[in-house]
């Protein structure tokens, strides 16, 4: 029988200063993908690292490997790691809970900021050194489509990743409900702050028409414009931009207001009285609150966007319920496949075992058939196919809807007199040989199950 | 301009439905035939009404789920179906009538929604503001189900003359006029609500629904534009019917000068609407403001000479 085991570590359960350390740089991921392979025990294995989490998923033939097993190889493979005791840290779990969490962490569910959208594309890059390192199969094939087919749902069915949650990229999707495009947009950029920077990137990426940078020191400046794509203007010619951009983030060291309600009532006249969205980043406030009681001026400052994002992120976490349940949905879907998948040893096994019986039966009444005229011989050997057959059927059916397997393979073994052994070897050795291929590419698939025989 | 009716023919057309809609209304209006709502016709115009719900319904539960619809498709899908059913209900009425005049509030009711939902596809296909088919589909099945409601209610009153024409253009042209100007109302209070949500910094499930502010400028701008156009072509041909058949264009009795009143009101908030777009200082906010107003005299105009003429066109 088929166990999944998964144990890691992020940042629920360690500190940085371990997870720093356990973090498998991108070189190193590959090497040690390919040792844990090659574990005796293992038959597929998944090795998942970012800042923020290092997981381990194994496929394994009846017994789960232990706890102990998972941080040995840790701190095997992080020389760095020794005489750290990472086993507080770790977090184990086993078959639906291990597929469930993997699920969830490749969804998004799991991460720092819920519903970011990196972590699905972190675990499909793992994934895929995996596959290059041979070291998935059927089992982890089917898993990581089904956890990319959740991702993709909970993405798509829920508001989750609609939301922003970072203070830049708020005031880039407020600036959305105010302009109908962004390609014929221009920002001015008042100091060149970390947050002004941020935002720059982000409208960058919206495809604004033009960046224009103005800081009191052309010598920050200029480096600075010229990372970002941007136009330098000095500070004195701010009038003047002013009337032609369609938003303004602020972020200087100013003490006092650089934008007063007079140079804004003239702005919004040389401009034509369209909507200018403001954005004061700076502390102390580098635009006039009052600016925002003019017409088709909207000012927004560090704490509206603070508020923005914390009602975001209550949102999310309000989206994370309906998520969970898609999640749960997958999980049984996958269940559901893998008590299907396990069964088919066992089917085999015993339908190997019946016509055994059944041709030695035949073997004992031989020179009784081969009495017979030819016709009549085929039609009782033909009977004791069809015969069989029926007498099996409800078995496989009960076989495979069957929610223990271990049970069911326990109570076959009984009723039918199998070796257990036998049964068991061949489970493993199927699902060995038919590592990288799907169920359908199974050589077990290829056998007549009794619905697709002929009675 | 006389408003007295002229002597009803006996052999002019009747429809009677279970013989209980049509009745005598008094003295005065003898000369008149009632028509009624043909049974074919009521049975579409309920379906769209079931259609209309059901999309109003569907748009309902994508901004109180807060998340992305399942079905994107499923709204329209059932407004289309609206749509059909009610196109078959309207092209059955003009068979029936021989003409394509909006002569009774029934017809004008019909003709809005009709005219309003389909306008919304077009929008929604080309701009996705889905969030007006909330209104739209709401205002849809109010129509479909007050025209349901009158055609039980109230006969039509017939006088049994031929309608010209110039009648049917300027009815039909006012109706997509007043249709135009609804959209134009709906957009602009919407772009008012998204201004005052952004101003007070309220970020809900609602303000996550509306366009941005540029969008729904612009489709106040063109709504208001398609309305004034239509506005002023109906009421073009209005007094050239006036002049044919009254021999002026600017009417006397008391209905005609409250209508010709009304109109000019109307016509002249769009103009100036049209008009202060040229002064870029009208625009956001005092476009939505004047597309508001203007809808508004529009409405209470229509809805005052609908009362005032008992059911027919106040002109017959």
């Amino acid at each position: 029988m088929i166990k999944i085991t998964l144990a890691g570590v992020n940042h629920k359960t360690a500190p940085v200063d371990i997870r720093e350390r356990i973090a498998y740089p991108k070189e190193h991921l590959a090497p040690a993908v390919r040792t844990l392979a090659h574990e005796e025990t293992v038959l597929e294995c998944l090795l998942l690292s970012t800042c923020n989490r290092v997981e381990i998923l194994t496929i394994t033939s009846n017994i789960h490997p232990a706890p102990d097993f998972f941080t040995e190889f840790l701190s095997r493979t992080h020389p760095s790691l020794n005489g750290v005791s990472l086993r507080p840290h770790l977090y184990y779990k086993t078959d639906t809970e291990a597929v469930e969490h993997l699920f969830q962490v490749t969804a998004s569910l799991d991460s720092m900021v819920v519903g970011e959208p990196q972590i699905t594309g972190q675990v499909k890059e793992s994934f895929e050194i995996c596959r290059k390192e041979s070291s998935v199969g059927p089992y982890l094939n089917q898993i990581f489509q089904r956890a990319v087919s959740a991702a993709k749902r909970v993405r798509s069915e829920t508001a989750i990743s609609h939301l922003p949650v970072s203070i830049s990229y708020a005031a880039c999707q407020l600036a959305r409900k105010i302009f109908q495009e962004m390609s014929n947009k221009s920002v001015l950029l008042l100091g060149g702050g970390e947050m002004a920077q941020l935002t720059a990137r982000h409208m960058k990426k919206m495809g604004v028409r033009s960046l224009i940078l103005m800081t009191r020191d052309p010598s920050r400046g200029e480096p600075l414009a010229a990372e970002y794509e941007a136009t330098y203007a000095p500070m004195s010619r701010l009038e003047e931009f002013l009337a032609e951009a369609d938003m303004v983030v602020c972020s200087t060291g100013a003490e006092t207001y650089l934008l007063t309600v007079p140079i804004m009532e003239s702005a919004m006249e040389r401009r034509g009285f369209q909507p200018l969205f403001l954005i004061d980043i700076a502390v102390p406030r580098n635009i006039d609150p009052e600016i925002s009681k003019l017409s088709n001026t909207f000012l927004y400052n560090i704490d509206d966007l603070r508020s923005v994002v914390s009602s975001n992120q209550k949102e999310r976490e309000m989206e994370t319920f309906a998520a969970r349940e898609i999640v749960r949905q997958e999980v049984s879907q996958f269940e559901k496949w893998r008590a299907e998948r396990s069964t088919v040893p066992l089917i085999q096994s015993l339908r190997q075992h019946t016509e055994a019986l059944r041709l030695s039966e035949i073997e004992r009444f031989s020179r009784t058939l081969d009495a017979l005229p030819e016709e009549s011989r085929k039609q009782v050997i033909l009977l004791t196919q069809s015969l069989m057959n029926k007498m099996l059927h409800p078995t496989y059916q009960t076989l495979r809807g069957s929610s223990n397997v271990d049970e069911a393979w326990e109570w076959i073994t009984r009723c039918y007199g199998l070796p257990p052994d036998i049964v068991r070897a061949t489970g493993s050795e199927t699902d060995k040989e038919s590592q990288g291929k799907s169920v359908l590419d199974s050589p077990l698939s290829d056998l007549p199950l009794p619905g697709e025989q002929p009675c | 301009m006389s408003c007295s009716l002229t002597q009803f023919s006996p052999e002019g057309t009747t429809w009677l439905s279970g013989g209980h809609f049509s009745q005598s209304l008094g003295k005065k209006r003898q000369n008149r035939v009632s028509v009624t709502i043909s049974p074919l016709e009521l049975l579409l115009l309920e379906m769209a009404s079931g259609f209309y719900l059901g999309a109003f319904i569907l748009y309902l539960s994508e901004i109180l789920l807060s998340r992305p619809p399942r079905i994107p498709w499923a709204p329209v899908t059932a407004g289309v179906g609206g749509v059909l059913f009610q196109s078959l209900a309207i092209f059955i009425r003009f068979g029936f009538q021989g003409h394509v005049a909006l002569l009774s509030l029934r017809e004008v009711l019909s003709f809005f929604s009709w005219s309003l939902v389909l306008t919304f596809l077009y929008l929604e296909h080309q701009k996705k503001v889905r969030i007006l088919g909330l209104f739209i589909f709401g205002i849809a099945f109010f129509s479909t189900l007050m025209v349901i409601g009158i055609s039980f209610r109230t006969p039509v009153l017939s006088t049994g003359e031929p309608i010209g024409l110039l009648l049917s253009i300027h009815t039909l042209l006012i109706d997509l006029g007043l249709a135009s100007a609804a959209l134009s109302f709906m957009v602009s209070l919407l772009y008012l609500l998204l201004d005052q949500f952004l101003r007070r910094k309220i970020f809900n499930r609602f303000f996550s629904r509306i366009p941005s502010l540029e969008t729904l400028d612009q489709l106040n701008n063109n709504f208001s534009g398609i309305g004034f156009v239509f506005l002023t072509a109906g009421l073009f041909f209005a007094m050239i019917w006036s002049w044919e058949k009254f021999g002026r264009t600017i009417p006397f009795a008391s209905q005609g000068r409250l209508a010709f009143i009304g109109a000019i009101i109307v016509w002249l908030l769009y103009a100036t609407s049209v008009l202060v777009r040229w002064n870029r200082r009208f625009r956001g906010k005092q476009a939505a403001y004047l597309s508001i107003s203007g809808f508004l005299v529009f409405a209470a105009t229509m809805l005052v000479l609908l009362f005032f003429s008992k059911g027919s066109h106040f002109i017959l």
